[in-house]
């Protein structure tokens, strides 16, 4: 199931310090996250996401999704997997679209990186090792808020992978039957 | 304006008029609002129906994940638990969720009932007064014995599992007619062999006359003196792409049937709280726990009918928490979300779902000291569902995994892995123990819902409850609930078919009180 981030701005202080450090940390505090790298441009307008973010989420379904393209798995990148993202969040509640940017730059900042990981890089600059390390440690953390972002992130980008028609064959799935209609 | 016989659907977002006036507005088209719209317009009023999804038919339910869940379910399938720890399964198109509903019939048990009458002050409701109400609801959706020839692959190994362990696997009655159990119910029925409210009670509803209205999404509802005057509804102008207001005036009353938490949501926002302030509070979601076994043979989850075989023998464990067990489809994007782990370990996983098959534990929230979750809605209008898990209930989640794999082993897995995000193999009795290990919580392990209950429930003690044990507000004397927010616990089975009767039984006494 597709979903994103739901706790809101004060809910999500009310986590605790960390937590509060944390969203500072995809805030104001932009200078670790400014070196970010950003990859293939999108393939259309985004109307959600900036083109860094964009290139966050892009790297972050590379590492959940990862397919070479060689061995019959598509790559994220060949599905438009940040770009349908940028389709998706369109459609829902401005405060959701903003609280799922500001996880992008909580998960991007080389600052929570460091803090969650121990890997002062910025995500999108990291290694695919680290990048792996980053997202085991989001998601087996003790600070639900990253359980929760690391949760957002992988559910989106199975989702958004897997209901891909190209994937089918992968998984032994034949796809729908072909299905007859009659007159409405 | 004026209303002609019959009535159609119309999209809000293409009405030229602000303001329409009619007698009940009902709010919502699923199960509560159908049947209610159908039995007050077949008593001569005047209706309208208003529903903030879309409609979609037959034609375009196309069995692909990445179009249904957009489409057709709350929130463009986004719709979870604040915490994100557990996915809501809700639909939102015309006829609500029983048009995405995996078709599983169950009557109120007997027990849930009388447990509302004694602690929840229930009064008047019991088997005997909704058996006429059950019964007309099971003829209009021809709900028959559960047929053998439902049981696809992934409902058999429930079946044999439970069998072998003597826990008395029963078939599920289904809301089918000419089911070619093609396996993509929560995707909405291809050939309209599911009985939904799509093709039944709103229909009904229609030919009495009943108009409604798609794509509008009630924000408010206008009260003056102690009555509901009328719903206001956000429409999104296609020209401009900016909300508009659209207001239907009810002259006798105002029928809420969302869903829960939308109805919740609804009053919330309308500032119609009673004293007990229970309103959003209590809100059950059968807290759901997927088990994946993998066997030898091909399963095939995702063909065939999703649901054809359950088992209650844990519903009622006593003091503890209970739940029941049934099946899920294994589709590719609803286990992609379901399985833990990303990357290749993931990848592994999916390559062999073709061979998975998937059981489901539903815990029975509510019936003990759980106060389930609660459902706020923010002045945005964002709502969000708080949803702790009490140890209560992750005493039970564990309980049900452990039973659950010996059920699986019993039907001859190789392997059960459980969906922690720290999974355990479990390949023999021995294992069991392992589960206890491991750490049970939010986004800790997969859970979803898709059984949504609660959060104005009713009752004769305002203390405890916002309506009467008719669906009438306590405080607003034309403003009635008929959706799944009434019921003061969860069931213990899939609630669709209560809520249809429940609402049959309060939207006839609500012709015969104020629609003639």
């Amino acid at each position: 199931m597709i979903r994103t981030v739901n706790a809101g701005r004060r809910g999500l202080l009310k986590k605790g310090v960390l937590g509060g450090a944390i969203l500072v940390c995809g805030g104001s505090l932009s200078l670790w996250g400014r070196s970010g790298q950003d990859g293939p441009p999108p393939r259309a307008r985004l109307t959600a996401l900036t083109p860094h973010e964009y290139a966050i989420f892009a790297a972050a379904a590379a590492r959940l999704a990862p397919g070479d393209g060689a061995s019959g798995w598509p790559t994220a990148a060949s599905l438009d997997a940040a770009g349908k993202l940028d389709t998706l969040l369109a459609q829902l509640h401005p405060r959701a679209i903003k609280e799922f940017r500001q996880l992008l730059h909580v998960f991007e900042n080389a600052l929570t990186g460091f803090l969650s990981a121990a890997t002062p890089r910025t995500f999108t600059r990291s290694s695919p090792d680290a990048q792996d390390e980053r997202l085991q440690a989001w998601r087996h953390s003790h600070v639900a808020l990253f359980r929760s972002g690391y949760q957002a992130m992988k559910r989106l980008a199975h989702a958004i992978y897997y209901s891909s028609p190209e994937v089918y064959a992968r998984i032994g799935y034949a796809g729908p039957p072909v299905v007859p209609q009659g007159p409405a | 304006m004026s209303l002609s016989l019959p009535g159609r659907i119309r999209d809000a977002r293409a009405e030229p008029n602000l303001a329409v006036e009619c007698d009940f507005c009902v709010v919502g088209s699923g199960a509560g609002g159908s049947v209610a719209a159908a039995v007050l317009a077949e008593a001569g009023a005047r209706v309208m129906i208003v529903e903030e999804g879309g409609h979609h038919t037959r034609r375009d339910f196309n069995m692909q994940e990445s179009w249904a869940y957009d489409a057709l379910y709350q929130d463009h399938g986004n719709r979870a638990t604040e915490d994100l720890s557990i996915v809501i399964l809700q639909g939102r198109t015309v006829g609500g969720g029983t048009t995405v509903n995996w078709t599983s019939s169950f009557r109120t048990p007997e027990r849930t009932l009388a447990l509302w009458a004694a602690r929840h002050g229930v009064v008047g409701l019991d088997a005997a007064t909704l058996a006429p109400h059950f019964a007309a609801v099971e003829a209009r959706l021809s709900i028959r014995e559960g047929d053998p020839a439902d049981v696809n692959a992934n409902n058999r190994k429930l079946l044999e599992g439970a069998r072998k362990l003597g826990w008395a696997p029963e078939l599920v009655r289904r809301s089918v007619k000419g089911c070619a159990r093609l396996g993509y119910c929560g995707m909405g029925c291809p050939i309209d062999a599911k009985q939904s409210a799509l093709i039944t009670y709103v229909p009904d509803a229609l030919a009495a006359g009943a108009h409604l209205f798609t794509n509008a999404r009630a924000k408010l509802i206008e009260t003056d003196r102690g009555r509901a005057k009328g719903v206001v509804c956000d429409v999104i102008d296609p020209a401009t792409g900016r909300p508009r207001r659209f207001v239907v005036y009810a002259r006798r009353g105002v029928v809420l049937a969302g869903g829960a938490i939308n109805t919740p949501a609804l009053l919330l926002r309308s500032k119609i709280v009673n004293a007990s302030d229970a309103v959003g509070r209590r809100t059950f979601l059968h807290p759901t726990v997927p088990l994946v076994a993998y066997y030898d043979e091909p399963i095939e989850g995702f063909y065939g009918a999703p649901q054809s075989v359950a088992c209650h023998h844990f519903a009622d464990r006593g003091d503890r928490v209970g739940y029941f067990l049934e099946t899920a489809p294994v589709h590719p994007m609803l286990s992609a979300v379901a399985l833990s782990g990303f990357g290749a370990g993931h990848r592994a996983a999916m390559e062999r779902l073709a061979y998975a098959q998937a059981t489901i534990a539903l815990l029975v929230d509510g019936h003990h000291d759980d106060e389930g979750g609660r459902v706020a809605a923010d002045r945005d209008d964002r709502i969000r569902v708080a949803y702790p898990l009490s140890p209560a209930l992750r005493e039970a989640a564990v309980d049900a995994i452990k039973n659950m794999a010996r059920l699986q082993l019993a039907a001859g897995a190789r392997e059960v892995v459980t969906l922690h995000e720290e999974p355990v193999v479990i390949r023999s009795e021995a294992d069991l123990a392992k589960v206890d290990g491991v750490a049970f919580g939010p986004n800790r392990h997969t859970l979803f819902s898709a059984h949504q209950m609660g959060g104005a429930p009713m009752g004769e003690d305002r203390a405890q409850s916002v309506v009467d044990s008719r669906g009438l507000h306590h405080e607003l004397e034309n403003l009635w609930v008929t959706d799944g927010s009434i019921f003061p616990t969860s069931l213990g089975v899939n609630p669709q078919l209560s809520i249809y009767a429940h609402a049959r039984l309060f939207a006839t006494e609500i012709a015969r009180s104020h629609a003639g």
